[in-house]
């Protein structure tokens, strides 16, 4: 990217910014960044959703229980991107600490949908600042975190391209835990051959995180040789058909099959049964890893502090706690719920056990093995799986917060297609579908097999 | 600053206590020791909390003071101390053990919740046997099983001192990798449980696993009691083997006393916690205020994998143990006393620096087996120790010569050489213990560099020591009746009538200090008798 293209760029921010509440923080530095030299991605702008952590900007997640918190060091995702030549830009408004899908749930308030000029419309979340900024050409690509569907529900609804990689390839260290069985660091941008370029940079091993994909594993990954073969076979799973998605919500996926068989693609109908327990395996394992994680904010380091009421003997939740929002107040509570020791057992434990299946079935479709499990492959398994990527276009922010009142579960049901695929860690993008905005359909890989997914994306769109 | 709120109590005295068989005691004990690895659980940072003490929250990383972003990584360094504890507890090793979070708030544990492995540990099984003869307790022999051993984190620090109204946090000790051990209940009096604590303290030394040092917090005592099988009392916060006890002797009499009462019903049906004044036990919780650890599984840390083969290569590398050592020196050819064979195998608290347990032993084995090559198998099994635990050990005290330094110029070879010297009277022990001093104080004033061998024999030559076995006797007579004439007239009676018999040594000494120790004592003695008409 040209340095003048970038100034470009930066020109707009503050009006865009004052539009859509794109930012939480912006780097005032830029001009001074941008500097001529050779390297991969030199002069690209990058937002950096507010849960990755970065020395030069404050850290927040959204939240005000870390107001102003600034880390002393950078996550290595940001630090990877800085030696390849990337400026940041700012960071990125998000649902505190990832919980939400709209957008909404913002100490810094609602982030806007930058593809609905006439009216206040939901972006997604909880990358919601990732993907305004992307959908408003403020940046050339974004980074967000994806626990439930997290990047690909808000660049569906900004039909955009939202790439969660296979759980391990990017490195988690500086990303603020959610729940880190399932958190991953995505990347939401306009361009598919961006996203190649950024995941290449990003996709490294990483020693100072536990859960990095090794080194070892990476070489077993399913090898892309196999995959350029000219017909893909590609599984639509009967469980995602549900009978309430609108007449025209089912058209866009018809007009992308109708392509996909066009260019002699192979399309079939699989079933995995064990999807229609996801929202309950994951409502249970993710608010119980998130009261874990949340655990260290604990009023005595962080943000504001109440010194008259924390000290009271016996005080459980000390006031300082207070400072969470409500959507993190609910999670905290469900998860200790399912923690306690009555409970754990016949909840979290049971999750566990469900999540292992659920991975087991997704196994049994795929032509390719994981190379985790070491599950035998089906002989005339698929290499993709395609279906949407949101229930709905993306509601209006009043419709939205209106249900999401009523029962959160209303908002919890969002993610019901994105879901599976973060408990079983498998590679998926969500991708625009061409004179339908805000509406993406979703294509996921066996695990490791991203350049699977990322190929097939560039050829369907 | 940090602020939490401090615990008080009221104290009462407390008295002695007699464990009656009609009030049956049964204990457990939970062990939690600080592992001396080079770094932290998990993390790089130095694993150095005692002597950083005066620097606090120096040894930390991100990760120990739980910045947002941060991510555990093992050490396992942990895992192989873990490792040797088992194998030599003959413990099962769980071959996929898991580290779980364990919930609860405090100042100085700035997670909010302890890294430990609580669903599937370390280790289960395996048992410490504690003997009559070795360990001093009222039983022939007692095994104590137990229940298992796990790997955890230990907090940060609490500091009340200083500060009237908050409390300071050092995050040096925290995240310091710390096993913990859990026996079963099947202590039945605080004999037993001190022995125990200093049995399995010496062996968290020898492994060189841990200081063991109680004094410093690096290894902390939990005891589990009930009496006649009443709920369970949980003693916490006791600092040193007195406090232990102590409190063991103190809720036992205090349940005691209640069951007596008729009260048991009442006052013992539901476990507590109860913590230690100094002086007496006190309720720190009870039932409705346990804290539920929720227990949870980490959900980034990956399983602790061992193969039975690297097992079997840990095994391999351990030491002898403690009690096989001491077996073999009790008995024959070493046939060394109880308390000198002790002391080759009790290992200090780290704070000695002049000669470790091992190197001790080991200088010890070696001189023996050197010594043993002049004399076959017909030697003198105490001249050993006598003189390398009494008189060695005993010089190198007093000149501060460590044992690393004295063996270069007194390897074990030199020392048998010197030891078969005595043994067969080439020179007298008194002249052998001026000589070893000289040989040793020389060497130090060296500053240790005069590395040259030392010929024994010809410091005796040089020096005349060899003993006069063959004294003239008009000399020795002369040398007698001249020491004689210096006491006064009373003395000389007194020895003679018989009243002050050992008199007699006190002359036999100024012979020897005379002769520089050449003359041998008996041959003095009896000049001495000689001389004033003492009969045999």
């Amino acid at each position: 990217m040209s340095i003048r293209g970038s100034l470009y760029k930066l020109s707009k921010i503050d009006h865009l910014q004052e539009k859509f509440n794109i930012f939480t923080s912006i780097n005032q530095n830029i001009k001074n960044e941008l500097q001529p030299c050779d390297k991969p991605l030199a002069n690209l702008l990058v937002g950096i959703k507010d849960n990755i952590v970065t020395k030069d900007l404050p850290t927040t997640c959204a939240s005000g229980i870390l107001e102003g918190y600034k880390s002393p060091f950078d996550a290595t995702v940001v630090t990877l991107l800085k030696d390849a030549g990337v400026v940041v830009i700012g960071k990125t408004n998000m649902d505190e600490f990832g919980m939400g899908s709209g957008g909404t749930h913002s100490k810094f308030g609602v982030t806007y949908n930058p593809m609905f000029l006439d009216e206040k419309v939901v972006v997604g979340g909880s990358s919601s600042g990732s993907a305004a900024a992307v959908a408003s050409d403020v940046v050339d690509f974004a980074l967000g975190t994806d626990t439930g569907g997290s990047v690909r529900i808000p660049a569906a609804y900004t039909s955009t391209f939202g790439f969660k990689p296979s759980y391990g390839r990017l490195s988690r260290f500086g990303v603020i835990a959610y729940a880190q069985s399932l958190d991953t660091v995505g990347i939401i941008t306009k361009d598919i051959e961006m996203i190649k370029k950024v995941f290449r940079v990003l996709d490294k091993y990483d020693a100072k995180d536990p859960t990095s994909l090794t080194d070892d594993l990476r070489s077993k990954a399913p090898s892309l040789a196999s995959k350029t073969k000219n017909q893909l076979k590609i599984g639509i799973p009967q469980e995602f058909m549900l009978q309430n998605i609108s007449k025209q919500v089912n058209s866009v996926l018809m007009t992308v099959i109708d392509k996909i068989l066009e260019q002699g693609h192979e399309i079939c109908p699989v079933s995995i049964p064990m999807i229609k327990y996801s929202l309950p395996i994951y409502y249970t394992l993710a608010p119980a890893e998130a009261a874990s994680n949340l655990s260290r904010y604990d009023g005595i380091r962080y943000g504001y502090r109440d010194t008259e009421k924390d000290i009271y003997e016996d005080t459980l939740f000390v006031p300082t706690r207070a400072n969470f929002g409500k959507e993190v107040k609910n999670r905290i509570l469900l998860g200790n719920y399912n923690l306690c020791s009555g409970a754990f057992r016949n909840n979290f434990l049971k999750a566990q056990k469900l999540r292992n299946q659920l991975i087991n079935e997704f196994d049994n479709v795929f032509s390719v093995p994981n190379i985790l499990t070491n599950n035998k492959p089906k002989d005339d398994g698929v290499d993709l799986l395609l279906s949407l990527s949101c229930m709905t276009p993306p509601p209006t922010v009043n419709n939205f917060m209106e249900q999401d009142a009523k029962t959160p579960v209303n908002s919890y049901i969002n993610d019901s297609f994105t879901i599976p695929m973060s408990l079983a860690g498998l590679p998926c993008i969500s991708i625009p579908v061409k004179n339908n905005v805000g509406i993406g359909v979703q294509l996921t890989g066996q695990f490791a097999d991203d350049e699977c997914v990322l190929d097939a994306a560039q050829r369907f769109t | 600053m940090l602020l939490i709120r401090r615990l008080y109590s009221s104290r009462r005295g407390s008295g002695g206590v007699k464990f009656l068989p009609e009030y049956k005691l049964k204990c457990g004990l939970e062990i939690h020791s600080q592992l001396n690895t080079k770094n932290k659980l998990f993390s790089m940072s130095t694993n150095d909390p005692f002597h950083a003490a005066n620097n606090p929250n120096y040894h930390t990383s991100y990760f120990d003071v739980s910045l947002p972003g941060t991510q555990p990584k093992l050490n396992y360094e942990a895992v192989l101390f873990a490792s040797k504890l088992c194998l030599a507890l003959q413990c099962d090793i769980n071959l996929n053990s898991q580290f779980d979070r364990k919930h609860y708030f405090y100042g100085d544990q700035p997670l909010g919740y302890q890294i430990t492995q609580h669903y599937k540990p370390f280790a289960k099984g395996g048992q410490l046997i504690m003997y009559r003869d070795l360990d001093n307790i009222d039983e022939v022999m007692k095994r104590i099983e137990i229940v298992q051993i796990q790997i955890e984190q230990d907090t940060g620090r609490s500091l009340y001192a200083g500060s009237e109204t908050g409390t300071l946090i050092d995050l040096n000790r925290s995240n310091v990798p710390l096993i913990e051990l859990v026996t079963k209940p099947q202590f039945n009096d605080v004999k037993q449980v001190c022995a125990f604590i200093k049995k399995y303290q010496n062996l968290l030394r020898h492994l060189k696993i841990s200081t063991g040092d109680l004094e410093t917090g690096a290894m902390r005592v939990d005891v589990n009691l009930s009496v006649n099988g009443n709920a369970r009392v949980e003693l916490k916060n006791l600092p040193n083997t007195s406090s232990i006890r102590n409190a063991i002797i103190c809720e036992y009499q205090r349940q005691v006393d209640i069951i007596r009462c008729g009260k048991a019903e009442e006052l013992l049906s539901e476990p507590q916690t109860r913590g230690w004044t100094g002086s007496e036990t006190v309720k720190l919780r009870s039932k409705e205020t346990t804290i539920d650890y929720r227990y949870m599984p980490d959900p980034e840390l990956p399983k602790v994998t061992l193969s039975s083969d690297v097992l079997t290569g840990v095994a391999s590398e351990l030491p002898e143990l403690p009690d096989a050592i001491l077996t073999k020196l009790l008995s024959k050819p070493y046939s060394m006393s109880l308390k000198d064979a002790k002391l080759l195998t009790t290992n200090s608290s780290s704070h000695t620096n002049l000669y470790s347990t091992p190197e001790l032993q080991e200088f010890y084995m070696k001189t023996f087996e050197e010594f043993c090559k002049f004399n076959g198998s017909i030697i003198e099994s105490k001249l050993p120790a006598n003189w390398i635990i009494h008189e060695l050990l005993g010089n190198l005290n007093k000149l501060r010569i460590p044992l690393s330094e004295a063996s270069k110029i007194l390897d074990p070879k030199t020392f048998g050489e010197f030891l078969n010297l005595i043994y067969r009277k080439s020179i007298s022990k008194a002249s052998g213990k001026l000589l070893l001093f000289y040989v040793l104080n020389n060497f130090k004033t060296s500053g240790f560099t005069d590395l040259q061998g030392i010929n024994f024999e010809g410091l005796i030559a040089e020096y005349e020591l060899n003993p006069l076995n063959q004294v003239d006797e008009t000399q020795l007579q002369g040398i007698c009746e001249e020491i004689l004439n210096g006491v006064d007239d009373g003395v000389r009676r007194d020895i003679i009538s018989g009243k002050k018999k050992n008199a007699i040594h006190f002359l036999v000494g100024q012979g020897m200090k005379l002769s520089q120790g050449r003359i041998e004592a008996p041959l003095l003695e009896n000049t001495f008798k000689k001389i004033l008409g003492i009969k045999k």
